[in-house]
């Protein structure tokens, strides 16, 4: 039985977020982020936040599972408050910089308007 | 009309840049708040200290123009060179330095962090 934590459906996309993609970063917020963080912002519309994001959690998008190597010490607070989450697919067992949500160094998924988002405690 | 006060904010502990001065005009008058939970302690130290508007930028946007100087809880990745990238005086509440895509933007004559409300003190 895995836990619930977060989910998520994108609402927009800004147009800077492919060169942040080939970085291996994607930067969500919450949509009612100012606008000058747009650009390069993956927005999205929360429909359930609940608890801590810790490592070991399971990041979903549109069925890509990654499981989460190291959590910044801000980056939990960062989604809950501000549904702002740096996703870091640089294989780090330590969060370089204290947003930083990090997975493994992979291709990072296409993200589209009406992707979902999960994050799950198995 | 507003009488404005300067306040020089250095870097906490662990903090990198500034130290910054800040003076509100009338035609800059905001303290801009980027935080979570509304409007930050800093953000509203600094605005009592020197007779500025604090500004909850979750609420509705603002021109950067208008910006005395932005009130960030960054990370480290994205908001902390988004406002240098427009010459906006930035603070942030947290300890962090240039990095991320932006980090080329981040100066010290620009950012300071790592900032608490001891570290904001009046300029006379």
């Amino acid at each position: 039985m895995s836990e619930l934590l977060y989910q998520t459906t994108v609402t927009s996309i800004g147009e800077l977020v492919p060169s942040f993609v080939a970085e291996g970063m994607l930067v969500f917020f919450g949509e009612n982020a100012p606008e000058e963080l747009h650009s390069f912002c993956v927005l999205h519309k929360v429909e359930h936040q609940s608890g801590e994001l810790l490592a070991g959690d399971v990041v979903n998008i549109d069925g890509n599972e990654f499981t989460v190597l190291a959590v910044g010490p801000v980056a939990s607070e960062n989604l809950m408050q501000l549904g702002h989450l740096n996703l870091k697919a640089n294989g780090r067992t330590q969060a370089e910089l204290p947003g930083d949500v990090c997975i493994a160094q992979v291709a990072l998924p296409t993200v589209i308007v009406g992707s979902k988002l999960t994050i799950k405690r198995n | 009309m507003a009488d404005y006060k300067a306040v020089k904010i250095e870097k906490g502990r662990g903090g990198w840049g500034g130290p910054l001065i800040v003076k509100p005009t009338a035609d800059r008058p905001l303290i801009y708040c980027v935080t979570g939970g509304g409007i930050h302690p800093v953000a509203q130290h600094i605005a009592d200290l020197t007779g500025g508007e604090v500004f909850d930028g979750f609420k509705s946007s603002a021109p950067f123009d208008k910006i005395a100087v932005a009130v960030i809880d960054c990370g480290g990745t994205a908001r902390v060179g988004v406002y240098p990238m427009k010459k906006v005086l930035t603070v942030d509440i947290h300890a962090t330095s240039p990095a991320g895509p932006l980090a080329m933007f981040i100066t010290e004559d620009l950012f300071v962090s790592g900032v608490k409300p001891e570290n904001v003190t009046p300029v006379n």
